[in-house]
Parts: C-alpha cells; sequence; structure tokens
C-alpha cells in the first residue's frame, strides 16, 4: 500500500541523487566550507548552546522527546534480534551496539542512548554544541566518557572513514534543518552495517504540522526559538521513504547514467555501496502536548513521526 | 504613581534580602557540609548508592523489595535508611498488635508481585466480606459487599506483618541494604538537573550520596522540608485511639468491619479472628485521652455504648430516608441496621493514641528526590486509605523509574520522575478530597447538613452501580 502510493506519487526525484553524487566527489577536499544555509542552521542552533541542558528552557519539548524516542529506536534496535535476550528489560540493553548520531547537538539523545549501554559517536556541525555536550558529559555523566565521543566533522566525511561500521544512525530531529537532505541520508546509511536501521525522526510538510510547529511554537507559546523551523525545509515521511527506500538497482541505475552524462571523465568508484538500499519498516506519527511538556504516539503523522529503515544486504545486480 | 514605585522597590529590596538570606543559609550548610567532610577525612568518605529510601516504615520497605524485585532496575543499588533498631521481627503465634491495616485489592496485588503475600498468607490476616457505614443521627446506612460475598472487600493485616514480609524479601535481594538507626541530619538536592547527585548526612556523622533520593519518612519528612514544596495541612484536632478488643462467644463468624460515624468522629471495629477485633476510635483530644486512661472494663463499656447508644435523631432527615427507601421499594426491615458483636474486654496495653490530620505535598518530585506515602500525603482513618495509597504510590514509583532507566533517564531526572507525580496526583487527589470531605460532612450535627448526608449516603446504598464506583475506588480496583 505505502510503496503503492509511493510509486504512483510520481514525484521521482532523480536530480538529488544526482546532487550527492556530485557532493561527494567534490568534498574529497577536505576542509570543505559550509554552504550558507548550512552555516546559518549552525549559527542559530550554536546561539541556544548555553540553554541546551536547561530542561525547563527553550529545549524544553526536545527533552521531553527523549520519553518517547529513546524507547523507538531502543525497541526498533531490539526487534532486529541483535540484542542479548538477557540484556532485554535492564538498562544495558543496547551494550555491544554501536550507535552514530547524526546532529547530536548538546548530546541530549546521546546520553541517554549511552547510558543503555551503547557506544555512541555524535557528530554536529556546531562547536559550541559540541562543547555543550563535552561539558555536560564530563561534570553531569562522567561514568559515560568512555562510551561517547563526540566529533566536529560533517557525515560524509564522516562516512569516507566510518564505512559500514553502525549498527544503527539516528538522524533525530535534524533532517528539517538540512537543506540536501538526499546527501545526507545516503552518507548516513552509507555508514551503516548491512542489517543495521537508520532511525528518523522529523516534523511532517503538512498545514497541521507548520502551524503547530512554527506558528504556535514559535511565534506564539515561544516553546522554540524562533526561526528553528522553516516550512521549505521540512519533508514527509513518503519523501523520506522514497529517498532510502529506492533499490539499489534502480538507483544504481540512475546513479550510472547520470555519472554518465555529467562526467564524461572515468566513472569513480565508490569504496562501498554509494546507494541507499533500505527498508522502512515503521513510521509512527507523534505529537506534542505543550501544557504538559510531553509527547505522545498517534494515530496519524500529520505533525510528527519517527520512521526506522533497515538497510538490505548487499546483493549484486549487475 | 511614585507610591506604587516605591512600594515596588520595597518588594523587590524584600525579595532580595530574602534571596540574600536564603544564599546565606545555602552557603552556610554548605559550609557546614564541608567542614563535616573535611573532619571525616579520616573516617570513610562519601558512600555512593544509585537509590537511597529515607524511611523504613511500611511504605519505605515495600518499596525496597519492590525495587529488588524490579528485573529493570536489579543493577541498582539501593540503601534504606531507618531511624529505629533493627526489626525484631514477627511472631505469628504470639498475641495480636494493635496496629493493623485493612489492605485493599490493589496493594495485595503488590504484595502478590513482590513475592510477599505468600509469607503474610501464611501466617494470619483476617478477610474482610462485608463493610456497614451507619451513622449517629438517622437510620441512613450503607453496606458494602461483593455479590453472595464471593470475593472480599479488605484485608485487615497486622502492620508489624506486612514489615516481616517486605523485609524478609529485602534481606534476600542481594542488592539493598539496610541501616538501621540512621537518622538523617541534613539533605542537599541539585539544584538543577546539571549537577546530579543528591546528599546526605546522618546525625552519626556518615554521609551518603545517590542519583535519587526517595523520601518515605513520614509526615514529617525532612527530604520533603528540603524539597521545598508547598505543603498543604490541616490538624484535625482529633486523636485515633487503637486498641484490641476481645467479643463475646455470640461473635461465631466475625467477617464484617463496622463503623458508626459519632459526632465526635468515626468509631470503627475491623475483625482480626472469630473472637477479636481491632480498634480504631477517631474522636476529640480529650475524650481520646480520657478513653485511653479509663480502666477495661469502664472502657469497654463506654465502647458498646458508643456503637448501640441512641444519640437525638433528626426527625426530617429520618422521614426523608425513609421515604427514598419506599421510593426504592424497599421495606424498613431490609435497611435496618445490625449491631456488631458485643465488646467483651481490651487486651492488657493494646490502647494507643495517634494525633489525626490531612497533609498534602503539592509536588511530590524534584530533580534528584521523590516522595511517597504519608511524606507526600496523609488522610483521616476513616476510610482505610492511608497505607494504600502509600502502596500505590510505590506501585506507580517502580513502574516510572523502571520505564525512565530504559528509556536512559538518571535516575534522579525530573523529566521522567514527573510521570509518577502525574499518576500519583490523578489517583490520590479524588479519594483524599473524597475522605476529607467525609470526615468534613460527618463532624456536624446541623440538620440541613444531616438530611443532605443521610440522603446521599442512603441514595448510594440504593444504587448499586453508584455504590459499585466507590466500592471500586475505595478497594483501589
Amino acid at each position: 500500500m505505502l510503496r503503492n502510493s509511493l510509486f504512483a506519487s510520481g514525484k521521482f526525484r532523480h536530480l538529488p541523487a544526482i546532487a550527492i553524487v556530485r557532493n561527494s566527489t567534490r568534498s574529497s577536499s577536505t576542509a570543505k566550507p559550509l554552504d550558507a544555509g548550512t552555516q546559518k542552521e549552525v549559527l542559530h542552533h550554536e546561539n541556544h548552546a548555553s540553554e541546551w541542558w536547561n530542561q525547563n528552557g527553550t529545549m524544553g519539548a526536545l527533552h521531553a522527546l527523549n520519553m518517547i524516542r529513546v524507547p523507538f529506536i531502543r525497541d526498533g534496535i531490539v526487534s532486529r534480534g541483535t540484542v542479548k535476550p538477557d540484556y532485554v528489560n535492564t538498562t544495558k540493553v543496547l551494550l555491544g551496539q554501536n550507535i552514530l548520531e547524526v546532529g547530536c547537538g548538546g548530546g541530549l539523545l546521546t546520553e541517554h542512548l549511552a547510558r543503555l549501554g551503547a557506544q555512541v559517536t555524535g557528530i554536529d556541525l556546531g562547536e559550541k554544541l559540541l562543547e555543550a555536550a563535552r561539558e555536560h558529559l564530563k561534570c553531569s555523566s562522567p561514568e559515560l566518557t568512555t562510551k561517547v565521543v563526540y566529533k566536529m566533522e560533517p557525515v560524509d566525511q564522516h562516512a569516507k572513514a566510518n564505512c559500514e561500521c553502525y549498527d544503527a544512525v539516528i538522524v533525530s530531529e535534524v533532517l528539517e534543518h538540512v537543506n540536501d537532505k538526499v546527501a545526507l541520508l545516503e552518507a548516513s546509511v552509507r555508514t551503516l552495517k548491512p542489517g543495521g536501521s537508520i532511525f528518523i525522526t522529523t516534523l511532517n510538510k503538512t498545514l497541521p504540522s507548520w502551524f503547530g510547529g512554527v506558528i504556535l511554537s514559535e511565534y506564539v507559546l515561544n516553546l522554540v526559538p524562533k526561526g528553528t523551523h522553516h516550512w521549505d525545509k521540512m519533508i514527509s515521511p513518503l519523501d523520506v521513504q522514497r529517498i532510502l527506500d529506492t533499490s539499489k538497482f534502480i538507483q544504481g541505475f540512475i546513479v550510472r547514467i547520470a555519472l554518465a552524462i555529467l562526467i564524461p571523465t572515468p566513472v569513480p568508484f565508490f569504496t562501498c555501496s554509494s546507494v541507499v538500499n533500505c527498508q522502512t519498516v515503521l513510521v509512527n506519527g507523534s505529537t506534542y502536548d505543550f501544557w504538559s511538556n510531553t509527547w505522545r504516539w498517534i494515530n496519524n503523522n500529520q505533525m510528527c513521526y519517527a520512521l526506522q529503515a533497515v538497510k538490505q544486504p548487499h546483493r549484486e545486480y549487475n | 504613581m511614585l507610591g506604587v514605585l516605591r512600594i515596588q522597590g520595597a518588594l523587590a529590596s524584600t525579595g532580595q534580602a530574602r534571596l540574600l538570606s536564603a544564599r546565606l543559609l545555602a552557603s552556610k550548610s554548605s559550609t557546614v557540609m564541608a567542614t563535616n567532610r573535611g573532619e571525616s577525612t579520616q573516617a570513610p568518605a562519601t558512600e555512593h548508592f544509585d537509590i537511597i529510601i529515607g524511611g523504613g516504615g511500611l511504605v519505605g520497605t515495600t518499596l525496597a523489595a519492590a525495587l529488588a524485585k524490579n528485573s529493570t532496575l536489579a543493577d541498582k543499588k539501593v540503601l534504606l535508611l531507618e531511624g529505629a533498631p533493627e526489626f525484631r521481627g514477627f511472631n505469628p503465634t504470639g498475641p495480636y498488635q494493635n496496629r493493623v491495616s485493612a489492605i485493599n485489592h490493589n496493594s495485595i496485588e503488590l504484595f502478590k508481585s513482590i513475592d510477599a503475600w505468600t509469607h503474610i498468607e501464611s501466617a494470619r490476616y483476617k478477610p474482610v466480606k462485608q463493610m456497614q457505614v451507619w451513622e449517629s443521627n438517622t437510620d441512613a446506612l450503607i453496606q458494602f459487599q461483593h455479590d453472595n460475598f464471593a470475593s472480599d472487600v479488605a484485608c485487615i493485616i497486622e502492620n508489624d506483618l506486612i514489615l516481616d514480609a517486605v523485609y524478609a524479601r529485602v534481606k534476600e535481594a542481594a542488592n539493598v541494604e539496610i541501616l538501621n538507626k540512621a537518622r538523617i541530619q541534613c539533605v542537599r538536592l541539585p539544584r538543577d538537573s546539571n549537577s546530579n547527585l543528591s546528599e546526605l548526612q546522618l546525625q552519626d556523622g556518615r554521609s551518603f550520596s545517590c542519583d535519587l533520593l526517595i523520601g518515605a519518612d513520614g509526615a514529617n519528612s525532612v527530604v520533603r522540608k528540603e524539597m521545598n514544596v508547598d505543603v498543604f495541612s490541616l490538624n484535625y484536632d482529633r486523636m485515633g485511639l487503637v486498641a484490641t478488643l476481645d467479643l463475646g462467644e455470640d461473635a461465631c463468624d466475625n467477617s464484617v468491619a463496622w463503623q458508626r460515624f459519632l459526632p465526635n468522629g468515626p468509631v470503627a471495629l475491623l475483625p482480626l479472628t472469630d473472637r477479636l477485633s481491632s480498634l480504631v476510635w477517631s474522636t476529640t483530644n480529650e475524650q481520646a485521652k480520657m478513653l485511653q486512661a479509663l480502666p477495661p472494663a469502664e472502657f469497654v463499656d463506654a465502647l458498646n455504648e458508643a456503637f448501640c447508644r441512641q444519640y437525638p435523631r433528626v426527625e426530617l432527615a429520618d422521614k426523608a430516608v425513609q421515604a427514598l427507601n419506599s421510593l426504592f421499594g424497599h421495606n424498613a426491615t431490609q435497611h435496618q441496621v445490625q449491631y456488631p458483636p458485643r465488646v467483651c474486654g481490651v487486651q492488657d496495653k493494646s490502647r494507643a493514641t495517634f494525633p489525626l490530620g490531612f497533609l498534602h505535598a503539592s509536588s511530590y518530585v524534584c530533580n534528584g528526590a521523590a516522595l511517597v506515602g504519608d511524606a507526600a500525603h496523609r488522610v483521616h482513618p476513616l476510610a482505610g486509605q492511608g497505607v494504600n495509597l502509600g502502596f500505590s504510590d510505590v506501585r506507580f514509583l517502580v513502574e516510572s523509574l523502571a520505564a525512565g532507566a530504559y528509556a536512559g533517564f538518571k535516575l534522579g531526572d525530573k523529566q521522567h520522575l514527573i510521570k509518577y507525580e502525574r499518576k500519583c496526583l490523578a489517583k490520590n487527589v479524588p479519594i483524599m478530597l473524597g475522605v476529607h470531605g467525609l470526615h468534613t460532612l460527618y463532624s456536624t450535627q446541623f440538620s440541613p447538613v444531616v438530611l443532605l448526608r443521610s440522603l446521599g449516603l442512603q441514595l448510594t446504598q440504593n444504587l448499586p452501580p453508584v455504590k459499585n464506583l466507590f466500592m471500586r475506588g475505595a478497594m483501589g480496583q
């Protein structure tokens, strides 16, 4: 049903797929300057670095989100069957899991996952945010210092050195701040072991989510700093699935054609699978009750959603 | 305008002064802590536990047992602090204790879940099949029972037996330590979510730190004072008198709990065995002291009189109750007051009194601390709800802590503790208001109020769905 509607809508995005390729070829030079849009987003979030760990401040909703996103990720990982049965229902449930958190910010989610036993790498582009994250880790959760690594690195660069080495990749409340979502997701999935899961939480691109997530929370209730969310950067779950679920065959085909057209010089061979090739297994809708500062799962994903997709094992089509 | 400004200025300055004094106090207490720490360089340093429970009463000890039993929290180190010397244990063949509790279904489920129920069952307890509540000024009465007495309304269990059962579970647990004669001197809680440990110092100088400090230290909770929450409390100026009573030969099947509202407060008989009952008599402070001091024979007479004496009746209310009963098609005989078995004697030294009051903390949690049981709420014993509310707190707290820990939260993080508070408030506040309301309603002889309460009681008695609603609420189902 989902797939049907996906293909029926027929909005296949070829262009972004090409964009990744160009991006990834270009990014071979190490110190790549950030584009203006990304820089603006990073600055915006860095301005709130000192507020990040204040539960009663502007990050209150993000703190509260942990109540549902940690169980979502935890149960998603458990459902893959890679967790020892003895660990289930204990606080070391994620022991032995290697997790990458893309856009970790001040480390709200990172520490929670580490506290469940996971080895977590948090990457972000905001230096001040990472400073806040490291500071909090050192002062408030010193027992987790061996479990957490924070790095200032764009994900495509991280993916080069860490190809297929994570059991789970988390892109939580990040996608709505990124211009090139395809590049980000593609690079994130590249770091994932086959069979590993990518977890995404973000806002939907609907009128209710725009009204609730931008108008109400930024301009009326002041729950979130103004200018945090933008309509044009929000993405619907179907679009996320379209990026993730495209099979290797089809996308590989497109990529090859695109490369052939765009780059007449010898086609670069990627060290690992250059295409996404995931299977979405779960999309849950959620909403935020500002009066009680709680998130809850709901029956539709008109507001926000959490998505889990599993990277399919390699299969050669050509 | 100027005046307003000046007032504001004054307010601001008093505010500042208060802030300053608070800061001074804080710095003072911290220096006290610091110097104490300095002194204790030769003594062992601050010992760390994941959870410290302050207060090893019924609720605190049950909480320790429930924490130990929970598989998610099995790796947490728990310390139970109790001011009293080591618990002497319970002799199931000895004389009956005077402090008993009416334990409802919900609490029994808790005991079953921590494997303490078999211990209680194999010792002694009395199931109550029916409850009768009536009053002194009219004929209105209400009876609670399950259809055909199919199951128990509640169980009367001695407090020491419950303690014995849960202590046995706590002692089996590898991750729980018990420290007796441990009185808390001072407590320091984390100011925000970033500083992470709660610290406390005992009167003997030992100090401990923990992720979560649980205040189970009763109505005068030290932990609650440090949490700085608003507390609503009322002193009822009443005392509860407890005693163990011998019944006569005619009490063949003693399985009914009786409660009669007298002008000074309710008097209740709770069955212990076929021949023994426990008394809870709430009355004015003077009368309670007087009753406690009476010679046994006179005390027994006073008690029998309390249950049988005819008080001045409110005619109108009586007629209204009769009219209501006939409206529902009942004749008078169906709603006749049954009288409790005659009390023959009171056991030696079993009489004791305790003050009654109402207390509710506006918040049960903060970063690094949580309250359970009487530390958070205290009610009149007339509905037997006090300790049952405490046990329901225990269930909610263990549930919330397990869910929080399994979601990677620190144990003391207010973010998940607030869930515990929400569940508790939703359950406790209506019950507490109800109990307080009953107390207020029945402490007057003002005719219109008597009329209304009698009609209300009789209407409830005649409308089974409404009655079942109340019964389920009281039994915690």
